[in-house]
């Protein structure tokens, strides 16, 4: 692996870290198995590139529109979920499906490049430093902050509200915690941290397409999973910290199996890879506790 | 302070499990009483606390709570009125949260959340000083999850964070009947103690005779979805359990088939 394709997956580890801090927020937190992911990620992307190409905005604006715009598509997930008690898996999959028809109507066909326009990244040219170092700085700041947000959030009493309304929705109500509410703003935030790194995931590879979004639900799973597996954590911190950490690693092990050309493994083969390395933690996982045994 | 008016609830309307549960259920309590509520498996009791929190919507009839009619009020929003324990210990506090952040959680209810961080000193400070009245050594574990606790001490400090705020009604749903025989007798005594000094309205449902002559100022009995006999004041105070039992059997029509609320 050369220092650039390094560099490279830790850009990419790093968009997936917000995709894993919102699968965080939905899975963990709320226990709301959210789907919507698979349609929000390129929504994310579409918003931010049409409004860059066709609409010549300012593209941290755009990128900011792009966060916004998952969010509704969570808020939509939720409403059904909560207003009309459509099962969760079930709304996520209905928003995640639509989304993919509006996402071939915002970019009006199936991708929309951006090239040769400014971008969030083109914005660190000519400061001196070559962009592929430039990059992953800047996408690692941009994870950590919005890691630092999430567990400045969590610690708040809406934070907390929404913690309870995850871990106990009886007593939650019965302490005044609207869970319903909670599972609005939480779904909300979740996709709108999808959208964010759908936005920059398409400005950092130039395009926007409306199949960039499959697999990523499991991506941001497996982040989770590896992550809080291999760091048990007890604070919230910790827990985001072991999110980050997992995306990290998952990129890595997906890079470095890719790459193991001895294996005989082609890039088409991720999905593949994702879905083993998931199963096998899990394995492992359940087998350290026991529970494979009996 | 709470006032049921014709209280009906059928489960399953319509179906062929349809169930009556309550059958016109008239109930008025007053400011300050402590009220115990004995009956047979089935007999509404819960049913009634249910239906008083809002977890249950009545068929027919109206809720009134401190002079308000909550009958269509969602439960979060009567937690700024009604504060409950439940029968399970796991279910009143939330196990992957500190005792500290079950109890900013608890203060939540009549206070805004927001976003200002949940734990201040000043919320330390106070959850140390109520957890020090049980005596159990937990105001020395506030950053301990709930989950390490035992089930005694996970009711005792359930009965601590419903009455942290100020909210006036305390609801009691068998909060002792998963407890083994001493620690039941510690929350009891402790609910005695909390119901007396802040002078709350409570209603406890208990399966124990004795519990509900032992507690509390007035009993009442369900039978088959309605009261059956209510007691209060000097004849209460000089009825025994075998008494309670006469009165099933001229009220009640039949012989009690339910031995647990002989023997408990």
């Amino acid at each position: 692996m050369s220092l650039y394709e390094f560099l490279g997956t830790i850009e990419v580890g790093f968009v997936f870290g917000l995709v894993a801090l919102g699968a965080y927020l939905s899975f963990r937190i709320l226990d709301f198995p959210d789907l919507t992911v698979e349609g929000s990620f390129p929504f994310g992307a579409a918003v931010a590139a049409v409004l860059i190409v066709n609409g010549g905005w300012n593209p941290w604006l755009a990128t900011l529109a792009a966060a916004v715009a998952g969010c509704g598509a969570g808020f939509i997930t939720a409403w059904l979920n909560v207003r009309f008690k459509i099962l969760h898996i079930l709304a996520g999959i209905l928003v995640a499906i639509s989304l993919y028809s509006i996402n071939l109507r915002v970019m009006a066909g199936p991708n929309k490049p951006m090239l040769n326009v400014k971008t969030v990244f083109t914005t660190f040219e000519g400061m001196g430093y070559p962009s592929y170092m430039i990059t992953p700085i800047f996408l690692g700041l941009v994870v950590f902050l919005v890691k630092l947000g999430l567990d400045l959030f969590l610690a708040t009493g809406t934070g907390m509200a929404m913690r309870a309304a995850g871990a106990n929705p009886a007593m939650a109500a019965a302490n005044g915690i609207n869970v319903g509410r909670m599972k609005l703003l939480g779904i909300s935030l979740a996709n709108g941290l999808t959208g964010l790194a759908g936005a920059l995931f398409g400005q950092l590879f130039g395009a926007a397409d409306a199949y960039m979004g499959i697999g990523v639900i499991i991506i941001g799973l497996a982040a989770v999973i590896v992550g809080m597996s291999l760091l048990p954590s007890r604070a919230i911190w910790q827990a985001t910290l072991a999110c980050l950490i997992g995306a990290l690693i998952y990129r890595f092990s997906v890079a470095l199996a890719l790459n193991a050309e001895f294996i005989g493994l082609h890039a088409s083969d991720v999905q593949l890879v994702t879905a083993l390395l998931v199963a096998i933690t899990l394995i492992v996982q359940s087998s350290r506790s026991g529970k494979f045994l009996k | 302070m709470i006032h049921l008016r014709n209280i009906h609830v059928i489960f399953n309307r319509g179906t062929p499990l349809e169930a009556i549960a309550l059958r016109g259920v008239n109930l008025r309590v007053v400011e300050g009483e402590f009220l115990t509520i004995i009956g047979s498996n089935g007999a509404g009791k819960s049913t009634s606390l249910n239906v008083i929190a809002g977890l249950i919507e009545p068929s027919q009839g109206e809720v009134e709570v401190d002079g308000k009619d909550i009958t269509g009020w969602p439960i979060h929003q009567r937690a700024r009125l009604i504060s409950r324990v439940f029968q399970d210990p796991k279910m009143g506090t939330c196990e992957d949260l500190t005792i500290l952040e079950n109890f900013a959680l608890a203060y939540g209810r009549t206070e805004s959340r927001g976003l200002r961080f949940a734990i201040s000193e000043e919320i330390r400070e106070r959850t140390r000083l109520r957890l020090a009245l049980l005596n159990l050594g937990l105001e020395k574990r506030l950053d301990d999850k709930v989950g390490l606790l035992s089930g005694g001490q996970r009711q005792a400090v359930s009965l601590l964070m419903a009455t942290a705020g100020d909210t006036r009604v305390l609801l009691l749903d068998e909060h002792t009947a998963a407890l083994d025989p001493k620690t039941a007798a510690f929350v009891n005594e402790l609910t005695r103690q909390i119901v007396t000094e802040l002078k709350l309205t409570a209603m406890m449902v208990t399966h124990s005779m004795a519990q509900a002559l032992q507690y509390g100022d007035r009993t009442l009995m369900f039978h088959r979805g309605k009261i059956i006999f209510d007691v209060v004041g000097e004849r209460r105070a000089a009825m025994k359990v075998l008494d309670l039992l006469d009165l099933f059997k001229r009220d009640g029509g039949e012989e009690l088939s339910d031995d647990a609320l002989l023997l408990g």
